[in-house]
């Protein structure tokens, strides 16, 4: 079994730094709380080996919050594409974080490859780091999976993840595996379980618009539209475009950046005419986009329990309880 | 792997103002990326360099894009041509005041257009009201090229006033081939239409209802148009294709602005059978 010492992961990472900038989830200090999130990683970095969801979902690695589209020089008369973006590695992503990679890896190839988000994608070497609890999933390069307190079994996924296992720090030997963690420490638990019937959310959620109407009012009150969970998810990837010039107009800007569809214009056009008016119809597309939409397009629901958008909503919305609910609900109008 | 968001560069050939606030731009190519340095438009599978329903996203440096139908006949590789109605807003306001040479942006053609296929040999009865008309006059360009193969053609145009009425000369040229029935909800001395989206209008149109289909484009009291013309006159629902408009902002079904219940309506539409959105969520 090829395996790394956890107390040798440093030590390797900082020889890996040599080559690329590498990101991994450390602890911070946010707003007075402690918060994970993905930072640089440097010789001195204490890695956070178990983050729960981090702040920040790694989306941002490949779609970032801004990007520019291109710059058009007027002077020059000649459009400048962004540079294309240097090698970098991303440690430690967790279960949840690699299967939301994957889909949005789906996403973004339909109809057509998103350019710059596969341009960061293919410069992107993915390290993932499972607790005990978690299965093996695909969707980056290489796998850390924690076997006992003091070591991890390797799992190489793709030719990048080959190269980086030819190290010393990593061992061919045998190992006592202490079988699976404890599952206290499972985000939304009872969502991660309704997630593996997609087709029966997909159902519930578009039945509950026409017939438990009273769920969204009660949403469309309770909401507050500031769509932050949008911001967080890690498969949320609604954008606009804006155009910018310089102050002395010599060239325009036009850059993408992140929107989110509970936001009061998100569907409004040139003229006024706006789709979705109320917070209730945007916030309950949403949902709609995640388990109906999705599940249509991609038979799977747009949603790994991460449970980054329930901890930071603002309104303290438990997202769980209220899919539970409608599911709940829309099982018994079928009996 | 290509640029997809990256835009082509046209010049504005001719710009003829329709109403008081709708103006006609014609554009044609100019050098862009080296792969679309052609001054010609390309042709796609059906030999057209559009089909009638699809749409551009037209823009200007600094400003920013703005979907717009296109009106042109797609036969026509040398230029493309939109009608812009000045909303106020950043992108419409803009390309107001532009004139004739002056440069802008595209990309596209975006979208499904209408099922030429499908329409070919039948009766085809098509309503559009005030600015909703570009997506029918392409189709209109495209059936009076191939005029032998429809059946009776007939469009039914309504605006709010005679004023508002947009493409008269076009319109002038359509009646030689095909019936054109003008509508208006506020006539003037002059005016010899008929008034408002109404139940009468059957009477002038003939069709096999068994062999005809409809083709809509035009603001929410097109709706009026469904259940007073369209459907007594026989035609399922089926058959009916509508052109929706929403926001757009990346054109090929990703940024999500434009989505309608499980549909884009830049990628899956605009052109949709009219029972596909009917009952969809929005």
């Amino acid at each position: 079994m090829l395996i790394i010492e956890k107390q040798n992961i440093s030590e390797w990472l900082d020889g890996l730094t040599k080559k690329m900038p590498v990101f991994a989830p450390v602890r911070r200090e946010i707003n007075g709380a402690e918060e994970s999130v993905f930072g640089e990683f440097k010789p001195e970095t204490k890695i956070d080996f178990d983050y729960l969801p981090t702040v920040r979902s790694i989306k941002e690695f490949f779609l970032p919050e801004k990007e520019n589209i291109f710059v058009f020089d007027k002077r020059k008369n000649k459009i400048a594409e962004s540079p294309a973006p240097k090698k970098f590695a991303l440690f430690g992503l967790n279960g949840r974080d690699i299967e939301a990679l994957a889909q949005l890896d789906e996403i973004m190839a339909k109809p057509d490859q998103d350019f710059f988000y596969f341009q960061k994608r293919s410069a992107a070497t993915i390290i993932g780091l499972l607790r005990e609890s978690e299965k093996t999933v695909s969707g980056c390069d290489l796998i850390l999976s924690k076997i006992n307190q003091g070591q991890y079994e390797i799992i190489v996924l793709t030719e990048k993840g080959r190269k980086l296992v030819k190290n010393k720090l990593f061992k061919n030997e045998p190992a006592i595996i202490t079988s699976g963690g404890s599952k206290s420490d499972e985000i939304m638990p009872q969502l991660s379980e309704l997630l593996k019937d997609p087709e029966l959310l997909a159902d519930s959620v578009k039945w509950s618009w026409r017939q438990d109407y009273a769920i969204w009012e009660e949403l469309g009150n309770l909401c507050l539209g500031c769509g932050i969970c949008t911001y967080i998810c890690p498969l949320c990837y609604c954008f606009s475009s804006e155009d910018s010039v310089g102050l002395d107009n010599n060239q325009c800007i036009r850059a993408r950046q992140w929107d989110a569809c509970t936001l009061p214009r998100f569907a409004q056009i040139s003229g006024g005419c706006n789709f979705h008016k109320t917070i209730k119809e945007r916030y309950y597309n949403w949902y709609y986009h995640k388990f109906v939409r999705a599940y249509e397009e991609y038979g799977k629901s747009q949603c790994v329990a991460c449970g980054r958008c329930q901890k930071y909503c603002p309104a303290k919305i438990d997202i769980e309880k209220y899919l539970i609910r409608i599911v709940e609900n829309y099982k018994k109008s079928r009996q | 792997m290509e640029n997809i968001y990256l835009p082509r560069r046209a010049k504005i050939t001719k710009i003829e103002r329709q109403s008081p606030d709708v103006k006609l731009f014609r554009f044609q190519k100019i050098g862009g990326p080296a792969n679309y340095g052609a001054s010609k438009f390309a042709k796609n599978k059906n030999g057209l360099i559009f089909n009638p329903g699809q749409f551009i996203l037209a823009g200007i440096w600094g400003y920013g894009e703005a979907p717009f139908g296109l009106l042109s006949s797609p036969y026509k590789n040398s230029y493309l041509e939109i009608s812009v109605r000045n909303t106020g807003g950043n992108v419409t306001h803009a390309l107001h005041r532009l004139q004739k040479g002056d440069e802008i942006t595209f990309r596209g053609p975006y979208g499904v257009g209408f099922p030429l296929d499908f329409l070919k040999s039948k009766d085809l009865v098509m309503v559009a009201g005030g600015y909703g008309i570009p997506p029918i006059a392409g189709l209109i360009e495209y059936i009076i090229k191939n005029r032998k193969n429809f059946g009776r053609i007939y469009l039914i145009y309504g605006a709010k006033t005679p004023q508002d009425l947009l493409l008269k000369s076009k319109i002038n040229e359509w009646q030689k081939q095909i019936k054109v029935i003008l509508t208006v909800d506020n006539p003037d001395a002059e005016w010899k239409g008929a008034v408002g989206m109404v139940s009468e209008l059957v009477k002038n149109i003939e069709i096999d209802a068994n062999n005809a289909c409809a083709a809509m484009c035009g603001p929410g009291p097109m709706m009026t148009a469904l259940e007073k013309i369209l459907r007594p006159l026989g035609i399922s629902d089926r058959r009916i294709f509508v052109s929706l408009e929403r926001k757009m902002q990346c054109g090929i079904g990703k940024c999500q602005h434009c989505a309608t219940g499980n549909k884009y309506v830049c990628a899956d539409g605009p052109i949709f059978y009219f029972d596909q959105i009917d009952k969809n969520w929005d």
